[in-house]
């Protein structure tokens, strides 16, 4: 696998570099503000000793350059806790990896000059404790706790570390990624897709504010009209009834799991009343690939649309008798 | 007999109600239809025969067997807070089940579920060890205490897998709190004929169970055998509850508040009591998983978590009843 940055695009380098020229340099001594969920955070310097405590933001901070001290285990059997995309930035890096709840006293004895509690889940009284140890990152207001999208992440982060020509090489790289793939593929523009999950004999689909729906609203797809009138959880994801799946019923169908759930999806009799089903528009996305659309990082999301490209044009050819192969694979057929 | 028959409706009424309510409405007719020429592209027809058909069968196993299993223990330790939930027995099938999948894998649905019995087992006989069962009379405050203990040592025992393996925590939402949803991809007809010899086997022995709850010393003189009945017993707790765990997971209080109920409409015989707690079980558990389909619409609530809720008030207004210090 090359690295997304050896596979930046001259584009993406071009619209780098220009925003570089473009943007107003910044001097080390001016202080940094950042308005978010909590308040705001002023930085008197760049960064350069980061906890990470979301549970992707380690993607973020390994594109800028920068490894975490310690990195938020989310799931997962990756070294680190750094998936597949994001290994090859990391080197020799050996970052603490925290498990379970927020240890406030591991935090403080790692040092750090910034705490990014950016899709962590943190409390308002876990984040002012934080605080005292040193500056702590939210979400910008406008955004839920797990809904902050991949660019702003990107953005904010690399103000915070002085890396923002970075990130802008990167965010025009991605972008422009969206862009040629949405051009490639003029009759997905409009479709409907839905990203959806079912174990324990429980089926959810992910809303507008997840990342998962943010990727495919990138490629050109919007959610259908019944499952975007459904109220979730934080706008996230709602379950479904097992006697209804008709919301998920979209032009497009991405089963999300994370390695298991084949045979329990295939079991899924009310599947089979699916016009998805029957017309072969469903794909399934193993681990890693529902791990990349779940992280929607600056890193993960080159590697989804990748593997995904192949998947969505066999659903969509119009043709039932296409065959899917993520779908044939994993017995779905 | 008539207040049993009264309990034949409650049940069907309980069907008729498994069958027909829910997101999808299905009508008669369609249900008729799904009998006669199922089409698996219907979903009113897949609403009924994969999905309500297996949580009926799932509800009359867990619920007929959890009423069975709480009667037993409840009559043979005199203690009427036992209840194979609070005495561990459900927690000791449920961590059996969990260690398994963890080692095995899921994927043979069937001979993971077989590891609730000894699981259930070691759990009951660990309880009834702790509780003083064996030097005779089991002390309802000790008993319930050396349950609780259990039942707590059980759970963070779970807790600590989960924490250690986080590929586990999906399936301990499940374990944690029983469900009737996953009914079709257990295996029903195995753990419907275990629980049925489980049934049999408390009818086999309740008079010897009577005799022996006036008191080890009376029932000695009456010609029973403590040991053996003691042993039968746990043998119906361990194979309802296992039964009950494999296909619906631990379900809380079902054990706990059907007994006195039961005792209220078949009166003090052991073996009308005995049906009427699976009838009244089987009943409870089903009135519970409808219930739970149309409180919270689109989600569901797991029937585990409604009959935690019904059995609560149900509960307080039988205890208020008991007069103090009358025995079960």
């Amino acid at each position: 696998m090359t690295t997304p940055l050896a596979s930046l695009s001259r584009r993406g380098f071009l619209a780098g570099a220009a925003s570089l020229l473009a943007a107003p340099k910044l001097h080390a001594a001016e202080e940094l503000r950042f308005a978010h969920a909590y308040g705001e955070t002023v930085l008197a310097a760049p960064a350069r000793r980061v906890v990470s405590l979301g549970y992707t933001t380690q993607d973020s901070l390994l594109a800028l350059g920068i490894v975490p001290q310690a990195i938020r285990y989310w799931y997962g059997d990756h070294p680190y806790g750094v998936w597949p995309w994001a290994q090859p930035l990391l080197g020799d890096g050996q970052p603490m990896l925290m498990t379970g709840e927020v240890s406030i006293e591991t935090v403080a004895s790692l040092a750090p000059d910034l705490i990014v509690g950016i899709g962590s889940g943190i409390s308002e009284a876990e984040y002012a404790l934080l605080s005292q140890i040193a500056p702590v990152l939210m979400q910008a207001p406008e955004f839920t706790t797990y809904g902050m999208p991949w660019d702003a992440e990107l953005r904010m982060l690399a103000r915070a570390t002085g890396t923002s020509e970075r990130a802008e090489a990167l965010v025009a790289d991605l972008h422009g990624r969206f862009e040629a793939l949405r051009a490639r593929h003029p009759d997905w523009q409009g479709q409907t897709a839905v990203c959806a999950w079912h174990e324990g004999g429980q089926t959810s689909a992910f809303l507008d504010g997840d990342s998962r729906a943010q990727v495919l609203r990138e490629m050109g797809f919007r959610l259908p009209e019944a499952l975007a009138q459904m109220q979730g959880t934080d706008d996230f994801y709602t379950a479904l009834s097992p006697e209804d799946l008709s919301p998920i019923d979209a032009d497009l169908l991405l089963w999300i799991s994370d390695g298991g759930q084949a045979d329990d999806l295939a079991a899924l009799a009310m599947r089979r009343t699916l016009r998805a089903n029957a017309e072969g528009r469903e794909a399934f996305c193993d681990a890693l690939l529902s791990g990349a659309l779940s992280f929607g990082s600056v890193l993960s999301v080159p590697y989804a649309l990748k593997r995904l490209e192949p998947e969505i044009s066999a659903a969509l050819d119009g043709d039932p008798k296409t065959v899917v192969p993520s779908a044939s694979e994993a017995g779905l057929l | 007999m008539l207040r049993l028959l009264g309990l034949f409706t409650l049940l069907a009424l309980a069907l008729a109600l498994a069958l027909s309510v829910g997101a999808r409405p299905v009508t008669p007719a369609v249900a008729l239809e799904a009998l006669r020429a199922y089409d698996p592209t219907n979903p009113a027809h897949v609403t009924l025969m994969a999905i309500r058909l297996p949580r009926l069968a799932a509800g009359l196993i867990a619920g007929g067997a959890l009423g069975l299993a709480g009667t037993v223990m409840q009559v043979m330790t005199r203690n009427p807070l036992a209840d194979p939930g609070l005495l561990g027995v459900n927690a000791g099938a449920a961590f059996a089940l969990l260690i398994g999948a963890t080692a095995l894998g899921t994927s043979d649905a069937t001979s993971v579920a077989l590891l609730t019995f000894p699981g259930a087992a070691l759990a009951s006989a660990l309880v009834f060890t702790l509780g003083g069962g064996l030097r005779g009379d089991v002390g309802p405050v000790r008993l319930t205490l050396a349950g609780a203990a259990l039942n707590a040592l059980l759970l963070s025992l779970v807790t600590a897998i989960v924490l250690i393996r986080q590929d586990t925590l999906d399936m301990f939402r499940f374990w944690v709190a029983g469900s009737l949803t996953q009914a079709a991809s257990r295996p029903l007809m195995e753990m419907a004929l275990i629980a049925a010899a489980g049934g049999i086997l408390a009818l086999a022995i309740a008079p010897q169970i009577e005799a022996l709850s006036l008191g080890s010393a009376l029932s000695r003189s009456l010609g029973t055998k403590p040991r053996r009945v003691q042993a039968a017993a746990l043998a119906v707790v361990t194979l309802c509850t296992g039964a009950a765990v494999a296909v619906a997971g631990p379900i809380a209080f079902l054990g706990l508040m059907v007994p006195p109920l039961a005792r209220r409409v078949a009166g003090h015989a052991l073996r009308r009591e005995l049906l009427a707690s699976a009838l009244l079980g089987a009943a409870l558990l089903l009135f519970a998983d409808t219930l739970g389909r149309v409180v919270m619409p689109p989600a569901e609530v797991r029937a585990g978590i409604m009959t935690a809720l019904i059995g609560g008030p149900i509960f307080l207004w039988v205890a208020r009843r008991l007069r103090p210090g009358a025995t079960a």
